[in-house]
């Protein structure tokens, strides 16, 4: 341990006369580590999102075979059997905490470019605000039931053009004044608009809901409630914990973007890769003599080992952290609009974790090779050498 | 070219160094070509969108009327429109789900980049459950002409069952994209009679008009026709709905050009440190060159061509590599291998920058060894 110390000690002292091709490896780190941190920052943020719409005492119920609310579709005697089954909470005031929802979309333009953006308009059931108490007015009112009215969340309002409360957005049978804003703890929710279903089935004259959600007495009754639904007569349905549904939903997306980011960072990674290589060849080669005559002293070939990976261990370390910190301050809070979605990007502190494990062991390899042949010198040759 | 030789043996002076930095350059030009495939990929899919060929989707996403195809169709310009209505199931894996499109003889009117014969169309439009696939769909499930294939869907028909089934009458591909497009085309009276919500409505018309030049204008016509009905339309040419699908996807552009930003800094770094540690460890053999006549230009251009040699033939390397490598990647993935096309003119931009990295990193020890004093470099100082 005490060779190991003074070997790399010694390696270490000698890199500012290396100054260029040690930040080599470094700036080539930073850029491989930048970049997947960056892009996996999307699917970071995106993941949050959706995590936060859910909640584990809420269950969400679609048609059979509906691979999301766009796909499903239930009649209003579907949606009456629902809400009497057991497991399902009351209230005094509603009777019974759920919602069917009706979802359709309005296309807006975004406030950075101007293109056309779908966004969501959700048409909720009165016991809205009991199901979904996270949804909070920051400002303006709630919308009256037979008015056409809506209230839009903080992101769609921040992101998109025209939706400020007294704005009037285009949806069927005229144009809807927006009446309030709201809030709901980061969730999908706060890049939609909401509305009463009542009404906006009407105006888009239909019948069929799109979804139904329901708050569950307790996280466990779950079982029952689902029981009862695929026991009961009628058309099959789908019933998902809200939490699972939404991780559902956001797989096949967080994948295809963590394939980008690790096709991307991977491929410039291993450009970094062969930088470091190259910088602990040469510095091994150059120090060829000092490293024989440690080995003449006594120097285990393991502490030699050792020094040089943990010299590139240390370079790719800067890199990683440079990488991560211009990751941090150019993208992490950013909200990005993706269709008429808006993410916030999240630079997590599990991504600093992936970032600087990436690069470590990239500079593990890097550092292997150029050891084992600096173990590998045979000291009389290396000691005549020069 | 006399002096290649020369050039060569610097290159190969410290043959594990050339081949760390050549591999580094050949790696970021892989890069680089991937990215100019995707880029490439959605220019494609704008070229290839047609001009004229209108799309009238639903505005707020509730179906429209069957009614308004005719109604459409009476527009002044409009050679023909069909009505479609996607039905969304899966076949043995429910993982898999993809959409049936449910139309009529007019749609291949509409789409005649489908090589679908008349007697094909014929036979579909006599068979209710008919359908036409595409090659690539037929391979994905292993379906032949005369199958009878049961396709699970989440709209419930009248008898209360979930299945559909189809049977093979053709099939067919798509000249714009040959042996990868996913087509599975049925009738459109199947569906509406067999389902019991939405009946008699659609989810989309395509409309085919003569002059493309009126493009926008015939679109505002449709629009206006039901802007005050409860289901309003939003129609554009399907070329200026490829370009908002391509721009809505994300700043692609700007994050392709980011991360070229990144690579190629990195290769300056690269590169440069390279040729530095070379020309800083042959001081004394370009001050016996120098000796020997060379003069100082030829001394800086000697490091330069070395630069310029290892970095066109590493990037060469990486874009051919990129070049041949996607469309294995598109044979083992279609639906990827779609998105990706690495045109020509990439290869050129890549030597391009490849060029631009060898003479930038190249420059400041090129300097040195040029402004490098013979009798310094031979005492060794």
């Amino acid at each position: 341990m005490k060779q190991i110390i003074a070997v790399t000690l010694m390696n270490l002292r000698t890199v500012p006369d290396r100054l260029g091709s040690s930040l080599v490896v470094v700036v080539g780190m930073a850029c491989a580590v930048g970049a997947l941190v960056s892009i996996l920052s999307m699917s970071a943020g995106f993941l949050r999102t959706m995590e936060s719409t859910g909640s584990p005492d809420r269950a969400i119920v679609l048609s059979d075979g509906a691979l999301g609310e766009w796909g499903s579709t239930l009649s209003r005697e579907t949606v009456t059997t629902l809400s009497d089954m057991p497991g399902v909470q009351t209230d005094p005031k509603f009777k019974r905490v759920v919602s069917a929802d009706y979802s359709g979309y309005t296309v807006v333009a975004k406030k950075d470019d101007g293109l056309d953006a779908y966004v969501t308009v959700r048409g909720v059931g009165p016991a809205n605000a009991a199901l979904r108490p996270e949804i909070k007015l920051v400002s303006g009112r709630m919308f009256r039931p037979g008015q056409y009215e809506i209230i839009t969340g903080v992101a769609a309002q921040s992101q998109f053009a025209g939706l400020k409360e007294g704005d009037r957005v285009s949806l069927p049978e005229g144009e809807w004044l927006v009446v309030g804003t709201f809030e709901s703890g980061g969730s999908m929710t706060e890049s939609e608009l909401l509305a009463d279903a009542a009404t906006l089935m009407s105006s888009m004259r239909t019948t069929a809901f799109k979804s139904f959600t329901v708050r569950l007495n307790s996280p466990d009754a779950l079982a029952l409630f689902k029981r009862s639904v695929t026991s009961r007569p009628g058309p099959a349905l789908q019933i998902e914990r809200e939490t699972d549904y939404f991780a559902d939903q956001s797989r096949s997306f967080t994948k295809f973007l963590n394939t980008i980011a690790y096709v991307v960072g991977g491929i410039m990674g291993l450009g970094a890769m062969f930088g470091a290589l190259n910088t602990m060849y040469s510095a091994v080669s150059s120090r060829q003599r000092e490293i024989a005559t440690l080995r003449a002293l006594g120097f285990g070939a393991g502490a030699v080992v050792t020094s040089v990976i943990v010299e590139a261990l240390l370079f790719c370390a800067a890199g990683a952290l440079v990488g991560i910190a211009v990751a941090l301050a150019l993208f992490n809070g950013n909200e990005h609009a993706l269709g008429g979605m808006v993410i916030r990007l999240a630079v997590t502190p599990q991504l600093a974790v992936t970032g600087a494990g990436f690069a470590l062991v990239l500079g593990l390899v890097g550092g292997l090779l150029p050891g084992i042949r600096a173990a590998r010198l045979p000291v009389a040759t290396a000691l005549r050498a020069v | 070219m006399k002096y290649l030789p020369l050039v060569w043996a610097g290159l190969w002076r410290r043959p594990a160094r050339t081949i760390f930095t050549f591999l580094s350059i050949t790696v970021a030009f892989i890069l680089f070509g991937i990215l100019a495939a995707i880029s490439g990929g959605l220019a494609h899919a704008v070229n290839a969108a047609r001009v004229d060929r209108l799309i009238a989707d639903p505005k707020f996403g509730t179906n429209m009327p069957y009614a308004y195809v005719d109604r459409v169709a009476g527009l002044p310009g409009v050679t023909v429109v069909a009505p479609r209505q996607i039905l969304v199931g899966y076949y043995r894996d429910p993982k898999q789900a993809f959409g049936i499109v449910m139309s009529d003889r007019r749609f291949f009117a509409v789409r005649p980049e489908l090589t679908a014969t008349k007697e094909q169309i014929d036979l579909l439009m006599r068979t209710r459950t008919g359908a036409l696939i595409t090659v690539l769909s037929a391979k994905q499930f292993g379906w032949k002409v005369g199958d009878r294939v049961p396709v699970i869907s989440n709209t419930v028909k009248k008898d209360g069952s979930k299945v559909w089934t189809f049977d093979i009458l053709g099939i067919i591909d798509n000249v714009d994209q040959p042996g990868r497009s996913r087509f599975f085309i049925s009738n459109y009276d199947y569906v509406d009679e067999e389902r019991t919500l939405e009946k008699g409505t659609i989810d989309r018309m395509l409309v085919r008009i003569k002059d493309p030049a009126r493009a926008t204008a015939t679109s505002r016509a449709i629009d206006a026709m039901f802007a005050n009905s409860g289901a309003p339309t939003r129609t554009g040419s399907e070329k200026s709905q490829a370009q908002t699908g391509v721009q809505s996807i994300g700043d692609i552009g700007f994050f392709i050009r980011a991360v070229i930003v990144a690579v190629l800094f990195m290769l300056l770094f690269l590169t440069g440190n390279t040729m530095m540690q070379s020309v800083r460890e042959r001081g004394a053999e370009f001050a016996v060159l120098k000796a020997m006549g060379y003069s100082d230009t030829k001394l800086l251009a000697i490091v330069m061509a070395e630069s310029i040699i290892l970095c066109l033939m590493a990037g060469l390397a990486g874009l051919a590599i990129a070049k041949l490598g996607i469309p294995r990647i598109a044979d083992l993935d279609p639906d990827t291998g779609r998105l990706l096309l690495m045109p020509w003119s990439a290869i050129g931009t890549g030597m391009g920058f490849a060029l631009l990295v060898a003479l930038v990193s190249a420059l400041a020890p090129g300097l040195r060894a040029r402004r490098l004093s013979i009798t310094d470099a031979l005492a060794g100082r």
